[in-house]
């Protein structure tokens, strides 16, 4: 048919087309060697920066930065515009609202293609790709170790700096912090006369008294403990066994060693009891599950305390918190929000008085109040805002748990192949989670996937 | 040969549930989003809503500023369609029915920009929208500009319309070239009139893709002013995923413009995209 | 042709043709150009570049990831294309011979080829979800529920079922124009001759849309072999990889900051798709 032959020629004009196209594809200029890598030397990390020179004279032409965030309709951001303006009168915030998935995506667009904003909100995940491929200014040197005319190193608890730092310096400042606790239905745990669980033996035994059968027998689907398929809780339990990720020198996996078996096994293990409920990130938050009762105990940070007042309001006063049971030592995966800069950011200096402004007590308490979340700053966390009695936790102070996962948290480790590896990690789980793989197998398969992923 | 009347039946009854198999999803989609909260997840499951609520429409309309997408949507659509339209049509006439140099390579090039995903344009391409919006702020990134053009003259469009063309019989083009005529004049006189169910068509498809286009407006635009509605939904859809009354909510609003169009239009819209993607004349 | 004729062809030709070849060349083949070059070196888009030559695609041919998308994306292709126009078609006969109403199923099937990806996608999730309505009905009929999105051996299938579902009106009513524009003599023709039903079938239906079945193939395919839309809605590339797809390697590449490396798989599924078309013409005019 006539057809089928015209678009026979035109394809077999392509396929020679495409066939001289493919190899030569060098029309633009010859490239210039590249820079080496950004230092990444375990320096000292600069908690002593007690430079007592005086802070240098601001510029006060007018001035307009970009500010990228992404809290969404409860950000701790954009009410504090207001405010800045009126103490830096030169200076005109852009702001834009993105959301958190977007984020990534726009940013890494954006510095990849050499137009960034001037401050942008990041998840404290994102920071290792980031650092390790100089995306990041470097904050030590623009702020000369000083934050709103004090020292960095006093104004955030330990694991906080070094979250904060890479390569010697610190590429982000910490907003808010992201660590796990033990959520649980204080009510239900009274009803059955079961105690606070301390240790993983108690977490399961807990667990498995707590589930129950809506129709009276069978297979339990109430009052389950969730169990998260995530780097995040898989690390919760292997800092709590006395685990590490990586080595010390970052150069090799260490999570499958026991104790990451160990933390996939009691997994497992309340899974196979018939008292987890398995919930991939894929189902997005747990407050669905929360509201039917399907779930009664979970480990999550701060924010979910906000997601539990604004999604679940007819349990309130029923919920606890307490820290997470542990084996060996407490432990958590430290994350959460970092405020960062570009390196391309056209106005980094404004950009940094924007990053001290947001960092001040009475914006951070603005992350507690605004976006329910944990703001980063001491000073922040000892306010009475946050530490008053909150009616929704059973007249708790939960604030007071989640600083206790703060003083034994620790964060990820930074090297450029971290998404990677996370990816690696999580597919692990999901795989012996699903009984698809022994831990051990599973986890060596992701070490080894991670070996050769730093060995590059 | 008339169908008798059992396989008359069964032929109505395949169709019947294939129709729908379509529709449901849509009914299921309208009918969470007037739910309640707490209704969505009901079992057992009900289509009518009870009761009904509209706060899901109202929500969409105050966490986002929905009004300003669409007006942003039929800005940008309006303008991919007429571009290409006109241009697209302009540009197949001449592959179709003039002769010039390097024509058919010219063409083979375009085709090949088909195969190569738009995802790897994308940070290039972006770069480029950045550098002209230096240079000249009222185009480039963050502009409508810098939505549209990507997207102006597209190579499936003039392909389709070279296909259309080419059943135009040259005879008519010739005696017109004869009586003294310009291409110019040739091209807006007969080729356009003729050409306008093909038009027609690509006019839809046009629309189709740059209503729905999503990737492109999220990444060149950064202000919310310059947002189109699937980046409203995608930005409220991965918010709020276990709000689903909301979310849905979005997807009946930024489907219903095109279904809403497609329902007056459908006569139109199906016999130019029958007319000329099979029949060949040429 | 007198060679007046022809200047002024050539002209007007280029004349025309101004408009769409230069944003065809500053929009997309300058971009194309660009990535090509990338796909040769190691760049993250804020170090200058650094030539390796061919080394991003033996990296990318031999990454167990790369293959695993190139797998689970031929296999999208040959569930979605294998089943999806056979669906069409069939849809298509029994139109054809639907007196009534023809319009009207028309209009419905032709719904969800009207909605964007992204809608039909976040739809899709929500039908879905663990307790959503296809496990209620399931449910209603006493059978458990499913997993749908997030168990390794179902998720494929599920998210090639949105693909179908969104195509499936596309190829009905492209197919029943073609069948409409076979003229209607040949079937007498072949009545006199004395041939049934399927020999009608096999001798003047499908010859008569072989074009178009061409046509809805090549297309097609080069579309499924780039999902990606409804993967990033519903599944994120898991579980476990399951309904990881080239396009999704591709973009993870991008945001690890790896431009060389995505821009090779880029270049290498332009070349496989150049070649898989040429091959598909080639199967379609060989038969003539």
């Amino acid at each position: 048919m006539i057809r089928a032959r015209r678009l026979a020629a035109i394809a077999a004009a392509m396929a020679i087309l495409v066939g001289a196209c493919g190899g030569a594809a060098t029309t633009a200029p010859s490239p210039a060697p590249s820079a080496p890598p950004a230092t990444d030397q375990a320096s000292a990390a600069p908690s002593e920066a007690a430079s007592a020179s005086p802070a240098p004279s601001i510029d006060t032409t007018p001035v307009t930065i970009t500010v990228w965030d992404y809290y969404g309709e409860s950000t701790p951001v954009k009410p504090a515009l207001a405010g800045f303006q009126k103490e830096y009168p030169w200076i005109t915030v852009d702001y834009q609202a993105l959301d958190w998935d977007s984020m990534n995506q726009k940013f890494t667009v954006g510095v990849s293609s050499g137009e960034a904003p001037d401050v942008a909100t990041l998840d404290m995940t994102w920071i290792p790709t980031l650092a390790a491929n100089g995306a990041l200014e470097d904050l030590t040197a623009m702020s000369g170790g000083q934050l709103n005319g004090k020292p960095i190193a006093d104004q955030y608890t330990k694991g906080a700096l070094d979250a904060m730092t890479f390569g010697g310096t610190f590429v982000t400042m910490l907003f808010d912090f992201d660590t796990y606790a033990l959520y649980y239905r204080a009510d239900l745990l009274e009803k059955k006369g079961i105690a606070v669980p301390t240790t993983w033996d108690e977490l399961r035994a807990a667990a498995k008294k707590l589930a129950e059968s809506s129709k009276g027998s069978g297979k339990p689907d109430r009052y389950l403990y969730a169990i998260r398929p995530n780097t995040f809780h898989f690390s919760q339990f292997l800092f709590e066994d006395g685990g590490t990720i990586l080595n010390a020198d970052n150069s090799k996996a260490a999570f499958n060693s026991d104790a990451g078996v160990a933390a996939v096994d009691i997994q497992k293990a309340i899974l196979d009891d018939g008292s987890g409920l398995y919930w991939p990130d894929a189902n997005n938050d747990l407050t669905p599950a929360i509201t039917s009762g399907q779930v009664a105990m979970f480990s999550d940070g701060p924010y979910y305390m906000g997601l539990l007042k604004t999604g679940v309001p007819a349990q309130a006063g029923k919920w606890k918190i307490a820290l997470n049971p542990s084996v060996k030592q407490p432990g958590s995966y430290l994350g959460g929000t970092g405020l960062g800069i570009p390196v391309q950011a056209k106005h980094k200096d404004a950009a940094w008085l924007f990053i001290q402004y947001m960092l001040r007590p009475e914006q951070q308490v603005g992350v507690f109040t605004y976006a329910g979340a944990a703001p980063a700053t001491t000073a922040a966390l000892e306010s009475p805002e946050l530490t008053k009695a909150d009616p929704y936790f059973g007249g708790q102070s939960p604030f007071k748990v989640f600083l206790d996962t703060m003083a034994t948290s620790s964060h990820f480790p930074y090297v450029g192949a971290w998404s990677e590896i996370d990816t690696f990690i999580t597919e692990s789980l999901q795989s012996a989670l699903l009984g698809k793989a022994t831990a051990k197998a599973a986890l060596d398969d992701a070490a080894s996937q991670t070996d050769a992923a730093l060995a590059k | 040969m008339k169908p008798r009347p059992l396989a008359r039946g069964v032929t109505y009854a395949f169709l019947v549930a294939a129709a729908l198999l379509m529709i449901a999803p849509f009914l299921w989609s309208i009918s969470t989003s007037l739910k309640q909260p707490g209704d969505v997840f009901a079992y057992p499951p009900t289509l009518l809503p009870d009761p009904v609520t509209f706060q899901n429409y109202i929500d969409v309309f105050t966490k986002l500023t929905f009004g300003r997408y669409f007006l942003n949507s039929v800005i940008v659509t309006g303008s991919v369609v007429l571009l290409n339209v006109l241009f697209g049509t302009a540009a197949a006439y001449a592959f179709a029915k003039l002769r010039f140099p390097g024509r058919n390579a010219i063409f083979f090039l375009l085709l090949l920009t088909l195969m190569v995903p738009f995802q790897v344009n994308l940070i290039p391409l972006y770069k480029i929208m950045v550098e002209l919006h230096k240079a000249i702020p009222a185009i480039g990134a963050d502009t409508y500009f810098g939505i549209v053009a990507p997207g102006a003259i597209q190579v499936f469009g003039i392909f389709l319309m070279r296909q259309f063309l080419r059943a135009i019989p040259d005879e008519i083009l010739e005696s017109a070239r004869m009586d003294g005529a310009s291409e110019l004049r040739i091209l807006r006189s007969i080729v356009f009139p003729i050409a306008l169910p093909g038009m027609a068509t690509l006019a839809i498809f046009t629309f189709l893709g740059a209503w729905n286009d999503f990737l492109w407006p999220l990444i060149v635009t950064n202000s919310d002013e310059m947002r189109t509605m699937p980046v409203g939904l995608a930005l409220l859809a991965r918010k709020n995923a276990s709000n689903w009354g909301d979310t849905m909510a979005g997807t009946v609003l930024t489907a219903a413009p095109l279904i809403v169009m497609f329902l007056i239009l459908q006569r139109r819209f199906i016999e130019g995209l029958t007319a000329g993607s099979v029949k060949d004349v040429g | 042709m007198t060679w007046r004729r022809r200047f002024r062809g050539a002209s007007a030709g280029y004349l025309l043709i101004a408009p769409a070849l230069a944003a065809t060349v500053l929009f997309l083949v300058i971009p194309m150009v660009i990535s090509a070059y990338w796909s040769l070196t190691h760049y993250n888009g804020i170090k200058p570049p650094e030539f390796v030559g061919l080394q991003n695609y033996l990296d990318v041919l031999g990454n167990a990831r790369f293959q695993k998308a190139f797998e689970n994306t031929i296999a999208f292709v040959i569930l979605g294309m294998g089943i999806g126009p056979a669906l069409g078609l069939g849809s298509a006969l029994l139109l054809d011979r639907a007196l009534r109403l023809r319009g009207l199923f028309r209009s419905a099937f032709f719904l969800p080829t009207m909605t964007s990806l992204v809608v039909v996608a976040t739809i899709w999730k929500f039908l879905y979800s663990d307790a959503g309505i296809i496990n209620a009905v399931l449910g209603l009929f006493g059978l458990p529920g499913v997993n749908w999105l997030s168990d390794t051996t179902t998720a494929l299938p599920a998210v090639v079922v949105t693909s179908i579902w969104q195509g499936f009106g596309f190829e009905t009513v492209v197919f029943l124009a073609a069948l409409q524009s076979i003229p209607r003599n040949y079937y007498e023709a072949a009545s006199i001759d004395g041939a049934g039903r399927w020999a009608k079938f096999r001798w003047v239906t499908l010859p008569g849309l072989r074009p178009t079945i061409l046509f809805v193939y090549v297309i097609g395919i080069i579309g499924s072999f780039q999902t990606y839309d409804q993967i990033f809605v519903m599944t994120n590339g898991g579980p476990i990889q399951a309904t990881r797809t080239i396009v999704f390697d591709l973009v993870d590449r991008f945001n690890r900051l790896d431009l060389g490396g995505a821009s090779a798989v880029a270049y290498i599924l332009v070349v496989f798709l150049a070649v898989l078309s040429y091959v598909q013409l080639r199967i379609g005019e060989e038969r003539d």
